[in-house]
């Protein structure tokens, strides 16, 4: 509602606020991609060489395949196809590059810094949803445009990357270029030097942001009850892995893999991007059709014993970020949930009466229920994050992977679902559960595994005193421009 | 070999061609079991073999690849897809005599070939099982009588197949027992089971024969889906280009359009496709679709009486054998077409936009698909069946010259539909000059409800309504596309 803001020559924003603000269709509307009432007017410099433009990262990144469809499913890259219909990551880079006159040898630098070398002649289905990050990233960081608004610039991306973003985008600013980042996040560039927070509509500018103002508010609902019944173990040996090996012809993706799960435990799992995690996870979860030739252990049973991949998953409650990216686009907030019951993507049949209440209770618990006729698509990815956050406990499972769950929440939200997931674990609930930030975590991780390189680096108890940090691996050389 | 369709006496034919059950779900509660344990070998690693493949084993059946030797010796695509993904892979010789089941989804042109290497090693008792029934039906192939002979047809592409049942759904499928080869009436029992491996027993069964199902299909290919597409993109195009529009604007509305257009098809028949447009747009596309039908009906139903006869059948074959002559000769010349040779415009139409400027096309696809549906019930085919074989199928078709246009949508489809195509277009363009004459731009290329106040009479309204939504084959459709509900639209360019 009538909102002006100014940003004059020299300043770099962070633009903030919680989930659900507006902040993303405010920078869609400075950048010219979403239409609004009133006047926006944006003076370039014409006295650079940096193109008059503003670059619009967007947080969710849609990508086609070669025939202009974007009908993917989370599990597709996992599966090795020889009629390849997806653009390589070089070609994309290329197609930009001529698009915007770029030279080839300014982008190389930029992907080295990413460590992102490697991927070139991978296909964009292959990629993770840090590496599409980076992929996005890298253009712009290229592009150099007079105004760069990138939306939620960390998510995904490890410790070591985030750095090193940070630092590049620093080199960038000295080139001219003006920062718009779009995040609530604290680990931010040098150059930023203002932040707008965003609320009830309204922006307002301050030279400095204060820290962690939020409050630990306990969530005051309880959790519903039928959340509170202890999983029935069909068996307590939950996941082993004996030498596990998963590779892409001469690609090594996973490489002798030792690791066992009991039932109750609850691990953390970390590594840098493409060190395998999300693998590792297709794996326990039934997705990945290497599993078969590998010695494999779920819930007791060797894998490709007969067992159907449905057998699996009903053990099992999942959210990824890919999982999220590719979500069933015509479900509604309530059949998403629902969906839950049955692992489908979406949902195909009719929900007996006592499971409905289940999802009317978890609707409520979550404050959904304004929106839970609407579809899924059309909240912001905040919410979105919610629901499906919903659907992967609505059937109090024995194990719980939660690979990224919060990407996309605010702090606030953050809190609240930790410990929502503190709360499920008490009651004896198997957890696996990948963060990039350390900050924002579970209390009741006691194990970690590190995987490195496809390999296992680090298995060890987590004392809950001296958490361990993810160290990063590899900094980067800053490029010269 | 002779064809199998034409020994039959007449009352077993038409007993044949009237098997059609659209099965309901508890039909399909012991699940995979009748295939528990099995070995099931696929012949061929395409789309078809490896994404069913994927989703037998995932669904708990043993799963393993045979393919020629020079394919795994080559290590060709198929030996890469299949190994790839951890399958085992073997020549016919080490695979096909474990086999219990042997399921040959090679493309319908090597059937016969690869049909004759495997039979003799098949073991006693074991099972065959087919996508696709011209075969058995047209070229009259004799399977050895201790073995059952299955058909298990999805009715989608193998990324769609393997798309759906990832998410926990399904395509719709078609099943059928050859009765010439049941010994031990296990074949049924055995589809059943194959259709729940992949996934297809959500989104509607549909027990049919092998004659039936050749029969409907091949006329559902060569007239309204493949043929009628590719006539009335092209007379679409070249009258736009006639008519001074812009080639680049007329390229894309043709490409786009016929894909916009059934994709309201696709969710609600004729009657949501017709509703699309304004109500003085829907009358006019009634009558011209209605004068459409008489044009064509002929060489509809000369489409079907040479399918039924063998006739169709005979002359492709001869083509086959001939080095495929005359098909390759019709797919250069829709290469040279100027439809295919104009690029889309770099213009932006909007989606009702592709039916207010294309009601020229909204007619071709009512009268095609009704022409078709009505010349196969006409001709002993049930309607469920003639539904998946017209309107369930046009929209994918359409999807298909979306991406590829005409040329290439050609060499995607199967042999059969290509040959069947060209021969439908060559006869139908001449058919069509005269009313092509009296076409102007207000049905093709420019907004039809342009300069009209679109007042309309009450009644005459009403009775186009009821003349669409009375249909056969809207009755028939909303019956079946209700199970198949969930099934994710085509997104559109």
């Amino acid at each position: 509602m009538d909102l002006n803001w100014t940003i004059h020559t020299g300043e770099h924003y962070v633009l903030f606020g919680e989930s659900g603000s507006g902040k993303t269709s405010l920078g869609k509307i400075i950048a010219g991609l979403q239409s609004a009432a009133g006047t926006v007017k944006i003076n370039f410099n014409t006295e650079t060489d940096l193109p008059a433009e503003v670059l619009f990262v967007e947080s969710w990144y849609q990508f086609k395949n070669l025939e202009g469809v974007a009908n993917f499913y989370y599990q597709q890259r996992y599966t090795s196809q020889q009629a390849k219909d997806t653009l390589t990551v070089h070609a994309e880079l290329v197609s930009f590059g001529k698009e915007k006159g770029l030279h080839f040898d300014k982008v190389e630098p930029i992907l080295e810094a990413f460590n992102f070398t490697t991927f070139a002649s991978a296909q964009l289905i292959e990629l993770s949803s840090g590496e599409h990050k980076k992929l996005q990233l890298v253009k712009a960081l290229w592009l150099q445009p007079q105004l760069l608004i990138i939306d939620q610039p960390y998510t995904g991306l490890d410790a070591a990357s985030r750095k090193n973003l940070n630092i590049l985008l620093d080199k960038v600013t000295e080139a001219g270029v003006q920062l718009i980042l779009i995040c609530n996040d604290d680990e931010l560039p040098e150059s930023i030097n203002r932040f707008a927070e965003i609320k009830d509509g309204q922006v307002s500018v301050s030279k400095s942001k204060e820290l962690a103002a939020f409050s630990i508010e306990k969530n005051l609902k309880d959790i519903p009850d039928f959340l509170k019944e202890s999983p029935a173990y069909s068996s307590k040996d939950i996941v082993k892995m004996v030498d596990v090996n998963i590779s892409y012809g001469d690609k090594h993706v996973l490489k002798s893999i030792n690791w066992e799960i009991k039932a109750g435990e609850k691990w953390l799992l970390q590594g840098h991007n493409g060190s395998g995690k999300s693998t590792l996870l297709s794996l326990v979860n039934g997705d990945h059709p290497q599993s078969y030739a590998n010695e494999l252990y779920l819930f007791g049973n060797r894998r490709g014993s007969g067992e159907s991949i449905w057998d699996i998953k009903e053990h099992i409650g999942l959210i990824s970020p890919e999982f999220h990216w590719y979500f069933d686009a015509s479900a509604t907030v309530w059949q998403s949930i629902a969906s839950g019951f049955y692992d489908t993507v979406g949902l195909f049949q009719q929900l007996p009466y006592s499971k409905s209440l289940q999802v009317d209770e978890l609707v409520e618990y979550f404050n959904l229920s304004a929106s839970k006729k609407e579809l899924l698509t059309s909240l912001p990815l905040g919410k979105q994050r919610l629901v499906l956050l919903a659907r992967t406990i609505i059937k109090n499972p024995e194990l719980l992977i939660l690979d990224e769950p919060c990407q996309g929440l605010d702090q606030q939200q953050t809190k609240q679902f930790n410990q929502m997931v503190d709360e499920l674990c008490s009651n004896g609930m198997t957890l696996i559960y990948v963060g990039h930030f350390e900050s924002a975590l579970p209390a009741c991780l006691e194990k970690r595994i590190l995987l490195e390189n496809g390999e296992v680096k680090v298995v060890e108890n987590l004392n809950t005193q001296t958490r361990h940090s993810e160290v990063p691996s590899n900094f980067c050389t800053v490029p010269s421009k | 070999m002779s064809n199998y369709f034409n020994t039959l006496p007449l009352r077993e034919k038409l007993n044949q061609l009237g098997v059609c059950d659209f099965m309901d779900s508890n039909e399909f509660l012991d699940g995979v079991s009748a295939l528990k344990g099995k070995k099931l070998v696929i012949v061929g690693c395409g789309a078809q073999g490896l994404n069913q493949g994927l989703n037998l084993r995932d669904s708990g059946l043993d799963v393993s690849y045979t393919l020629r030797k020079e394919a795994i010796e080559g290590k060709r695509d198929s030996w890469k897809n299949a190994t790839e993904n951890n399958f085992k892979v073997g020549t016919y010789e080490e695979l096909i005599p474990t086999a219990d089941v042997v399921i040959n989804l090679t493309p319908d042109k090597q059937h016969t070939a690869v049909v004759n290497a495997i039979m003799p090693l098949m073991k006693d008792g074991a099972t065959l099982l087919y996508s696709h029934g011209f075969n058995i039906v047209e070229e009259g192939m004799q399977i050895r009588k201790d073995l059952t002979v299955i058909m298990v047809a999805p009715k989608c592409p193998g990324s769609e197949v393997r798309a759906e049942y990832v998410r926990g759904f399904g395509v719709p499928t078609l099943i059928a027992v050859h009765p010439e080869n049941d010994p031990q009436a296990k074949g049924l029992a055995q589809a059943k089971a194959y259709c729940v491996g992949t996934g297809g027993h959500r989104a509607g069964v549909l027990k049919s024969s092998f004659v039936a199902e050749v029969k409907s299909d091949l006329m559902g290919e060569q007239t309204i889906l493949c043929g009628l597409l590719q006539t009335g993109s092209i007379l679409s195009f070249d009258k736009m280009v006639e008519k001074g529009i812009d080639a680049g604007y007329a390229s894309k509305l043709v490409q786009y359009g016929v894909e916009v257009i059934t994709e309201a098809l696709k969710q609600g028949g004729i009657t949501a496709m017709m509703d699309r447009l304004s109500n003085v747009a829907k009358i006019k596309a009634f009558e011209i679709s209605e004068e459409l039908k008489d044009i064509m009906r002929p060489l509809f139903q000369k489409h079907q009486d040479d399918i039924m006869s063998g006739e169709f059948s005979r002359t492709m074959m001869e083509d086959w054998a001939n080095g495929d002559k005359n098909l390759l000769k019709w797919r250069a010349e829709t290469g040279e077409t100027a439809f295919e040779k104009t690029p889309a415009g770099d213009v932006k139409i909007g989606e009702q936009e592709y039916f207010d400027n294309y009601l020229l096309m909204v007619a071709f696809v009512r009268a095609g698909v009704e022409l078709a549906f009505e010349t196969m019930v006409q001709a002993g085919i049930k309607p469920e069946s003639a539904y998946y074989e017209s309107l369930h199928e046009t929209p994918l078709i359409a999807n298909t010259i979306a991406r590829k246009k005409l040329f290439e949508m050609n060499r995607v489809i199967s042999d059969t539909a290509e040959y069947g195509c060209y021969l439908f277009d060559q006869a139908c363009k001449p058919l069509l000059a005269d009313f092509m004459k009296k076409v102007d731009t207000d049905l093709v290329g420019k907004n039809f409800n342009e300069g009209k106040d679109g007042a309309v009479d009450n009644r005459k309204l009403i009775d186009v309504n009821e003349a669409i939504r009375s249909h056969e084959v809207e009755q028939i459709g909303a019956t079946l596309r209700k199970a198949m509900t969930a099934m994710k639209a085509i997104k559109t360019a």
